[in-house]
């Protein structure tokens, strides 16, 4: 299971059943954060059963108890649904493990509501790059909702997240001695204006729903084939076809003390949705407007069906790397409530303000 | 973690290629610190078999030494403790109490055991070990529920008695004793004790010196009275179409477990291991085979826990995992991990020496140039000092980083003996 607001739809803190409205970030009576952020992998959901011997027992650590294989576990597959943005992050077909992480998290402003998350990749020549990147979406989403609730400065807030980012991973131990590093995209979205912030090469997009403004991408890659590309070297193609393609020039973790991240701010001219996603969702479809294709218009409505499609759109097209997919429609509204789990409890994992509906 | 719990640490690396089968790990195994586990600590059982067959009059200081050696082993006996002495020869006597019951230590049965062995340890007879071995485990049986351990000094070969006896004596006390060998003097036979201190879980070592005798035998009962938790036995879980290719403890000396596998589950072998010491450590190898998956999975290869009591499987001490991770990155899978790779390097070391002194005896002197050469290299570059000055008592070093030797033309028998005796002792790996 995963953290996420401890808000009833009716209105009632979820931990003392006292009146609270969507405004409040913290419960009046209790003290209750109503609207934490969403963390990939923070609370572990039990194994599922083992894909080769369903009918075998898991063990606590999570291996099927006959073949010994690794049962899905709770990293390989998560999807977080907070309303306002929903987000799934998948293994892949191709990787061991999830390196993949995400932060999702919302909150109620005098302006109206926001909507706040952050992809990282973990890079995978350097150590544990899978606590790498889920020690810096959880770092840098707790200072980035906390300025939001002070009202502060997005843009320097955002620099500040990633420094934040930045200390998480560079204190996690190197058993290799390969310091532990990670891409990050970070992204802020009001009633106004959408404020980005990353290094490396995970990306956000704009995906317009109106026909008079074109859908585009908000950042620029820190990687060897967008250098290459820029310096007119290579077409987009080719440099994405080289080997160097994935090496990325930038990233939290050690080594980029001086490097400061890029910080964009970017108003949406009309209603459509913001993408967040790592480089296993648009190695296989680059194109703003072909991803505004593919989530559209599922995106304005129901964003966990829409991420889930993307998902399954680079499954299908081979799920060479770790895949994480965050859509937030916008405008931001209070209309669509997190959706509901399966009766059964099976299925996507769910929010725990959910499962108590 | 619970206060009896065992360390296990895992090192290996995990990642194997499209296609790979072989999983080798090393499994560092320590036993929790005596303050911490008083409740496992047994009642202890001592039996010190003595050699008193005619030979230990030649020469009679070596009968002397043995008695000295007895006494100051019975000094070490902490109160509380069984205990009893036994005379070898070509038939077996126990010497205290003479009835071959067990006594309890305290200050009067130490004194008369003492004089027991003063009086009644006297050269006179032939060897037959066996017959040793089968009054031990007949004394012992007063005592089924204690940390059992005998003491076996011999200065000679097992002359009296067929290999065949002293074989059906061995698998008699297999799991009801654990005993340290010892030759004195350089008649006896290495692989003779070596096999009784293997088959019951105890070290075997040379005292060239009768001098050398008290010293030995009190350090030996030392770490007799420091064993605190009985009957460990190393279990593992396989997967399904899994085998165990080898297992192997490693440190403190190279010692083959894989036969000693008892099925205890459909997938669970149990590795007798004996007793151990508070805050013991112990270093196997365990190398499978497992059924390959494609890039990507990643699978359980072993579960390695600690099994307390001969038959339980409900006292579990502590548990590692060994895994197996299929990958397409070369780079990943063909590391070798520095642990595993040192005590391969350990193993073949062990087996250079046996292998060297073996072709040495026959006269084969161009493998025995060979084998003992890579020996000396070998030593040299995993530091293992010990062997290496046991076997420039052997060889003459030309030059040690190539394995570069002369064979010497005289050896002292009872060098030789000590570098076959030490050679499966390891060093552990420096991180």
């Amino acid at each position: 299971m995963i953290a996420g607001p401890r808000l009833s739809p009716t209105g009632a803190c979820m931990s003392c059943g006292g009146p609270a409205s969507p405004q409040d970030n913290f419960c009046e009576s209790c003290g209750t954060e109503l609207a934490p952020a969403s963390v990939s992998n923070d609370e572990p959901a039990a194994a599922q059963a083992c894909r080769v011997c369903p009918s075998a027992p898991v063990s606590g650590d999570g291996y099927c108890e006959v073949c010994g294989r690794k049962a899905p576990g709770s990293r390989d597959h998560q999807e977080v649904d907070l309303g306002l943005l929903a987000g799934v992050t998948d293994r892949g077909l191709r990787h061991y493990r999830n390196e993949d992480a995400m932060a999702l998290a919302t909150a109620d402003t005098p302006s109206g509501p926001v909507a706040l998350a952050v992809v990282c990749d973990g890079v995978s020549t350097s150590d544990c790059a899978d606590e790498a990147s889920l020690a810096a979406a959880r770092a840098a989403i707790g200072v980035l909702l906390t300025a939001v609730r002070r009202g502060e400065d997005l843009p320097a807030a955002s620099v500040a997240a990633v420094r934040s980012a930045c200390e998480a991973v560079t204190s996690l131990d190197s058993p290799l001695g390969n310091a532990p590093s990670a891409t990050f995209v970070s992204a802020v979205m009001s009633c106004a204006a959408v404020t980005v912030c990353w290094l490396g090469d995970s990306r956000a997009y704009w995906l317009a729903s109106s026909p008079d403004s074109a859908a585009q991408r908000l950042t620029r890659d820190d990687s060897m084939a967008e250098e290459l590309v820029l310096a007119g070297l290579l077409s987009e193609a080719d440099a994405l076809a080289s080997p160097q393609a994935h090496i990325v020039t930038r990233w939290v973790g050690e080594g980029i003390d001086e490097v400061e991240p890029h910080v964009a701010t970017f108003e949406p001219p009309g209603a459509g949705a913001l993408l967040l996603c790592s480089d296993g969702l648009w190695n296989y479809q680059p194109e703003a407007g072909k991803l505004a294709e593919l989530a559209l218009p599922t995106a304005l409505t129901d964003p966990p069906a829409a991420a889930a499609g993307l998902v399954n759109f680079a499954l299908d097209a081979g799920g060479g790397d770790n895949v994480t997919v965050v859509l937030a429609p916008f405008p931001p509204t209070r209309s669509r409530l997190p959706r509901a789990p399966f009766p059964d409890g099976s299925g996507p994992i769910r929010c725990r303000g959910e499962a108590q509906q | 973690m619970s206060q009896l719990d065992f360390t296990v640490d895992v090192y290996q690396n995990e990642y194997l290629l499209d296609g790979g089968k072989d999983v080798n790990a090393v499994i560092s195994v320590t036993a929790p610190q005596a303050v911490s586990a008083p409740a496992v600590t047994p009642d202890g059982a001592e039996i010190i078999i003595v050699d008193c067959s005619g030979s230990m009059n030649a020469p009679q200081t070596k009968m002397a030494a043995a008695r000295t050696a007895t006494t100051t082993a019975l000094n070490g006996l902490r109160d509380g403790i069984s205990f009893a002495v036994i005379a070898g020869t070509d038939r077996a006597q126990p010497i205290y109490p003479p009835d071959g019951s067990m006594a309890v230590a305290d200050p009067r049965t130490r004194v008369a055991a003492k004089r027991a062995a003063v009086v009644c340890l006297r050269p006179g007879g032939g060897t037959a070990i066996g017959q040793w071995l089968r009054l031990a485990h007949h004394i012992f049986a007063s005592k089924p529920s204690a940390l059992r351990h005998a003491i076996l000094l011999t200065d000679g070969k097992n002359e009296h008695e067929t290999p065949e006896q002293l074989e059906e004596a061995i698998k008699l006390c297999e799991g009801v004793f654990s005993c340290d060998c010892r030759g004195v003097g350089t008649d006896w036979n290495v692989e003779e004790l070596r096999r009784i201190s293997t088959a019951l879980l105890g070290t075997v070592d040379i005292v060239p010196d009768p001098a050398g005798l008290s010293a030995d035998f009190a350090a030996m009962m030392k770490a007799a009275m420091g064993k605190r938790v009985a009957d460990v036995a190393l279990r593992i879980w396989t997967p399904r179409q899994a085998s165990i290719r080898f297992l192997r403890q490693v440190a403190p000396a190279v010692e083959d477990l894989t036969d000693r596998r008892a099925q205890s589950g459909a997938q669970v072998g149990d590795y007798a291991t004996g007793a151990w010491g508070s805050g013991e450590t112990r270093d196997y190898h365990l190398c499978l085979q497992v059924a390959p998956v494609s890039a990507g999975h990643e699978m359980l290869a072993a579960r390695v826990s600690l099994a307390l009591g001969s038959t339980s499987a409900q006292h579990l001490l502590g548990q590692g995992l060994v895994k197996a991770t299929w990958t397409d990155d070369e780079a990943l899978a063909t590391r070798i991990n520095p642990h595993v790779a040192h005590y391969t390097g350990q193993t073949e070391l062990a087996e250079l020496i046996h292998e060297g002194l073996e072709a040495r005896k026959d006269g084969n002197e161009d493998t025995a140039k060979i084998k003992l050469g890579r020996a000396v290299a070998l030593a040299q570059s995993s530091r293992h000092d010990d062997t290496a000055k046991l076997l420039a008592r052997v060889v003459d070093v030309v030059d040690a980083a190539t394995g570069t030797i002369r064979l010497k033309k005289k050896v002292a028998q009872s060098d030789e003996m000590t570098l076959d005796t030490r050679s499966t002792r390891t060093v552990r790996t420096r991180k």
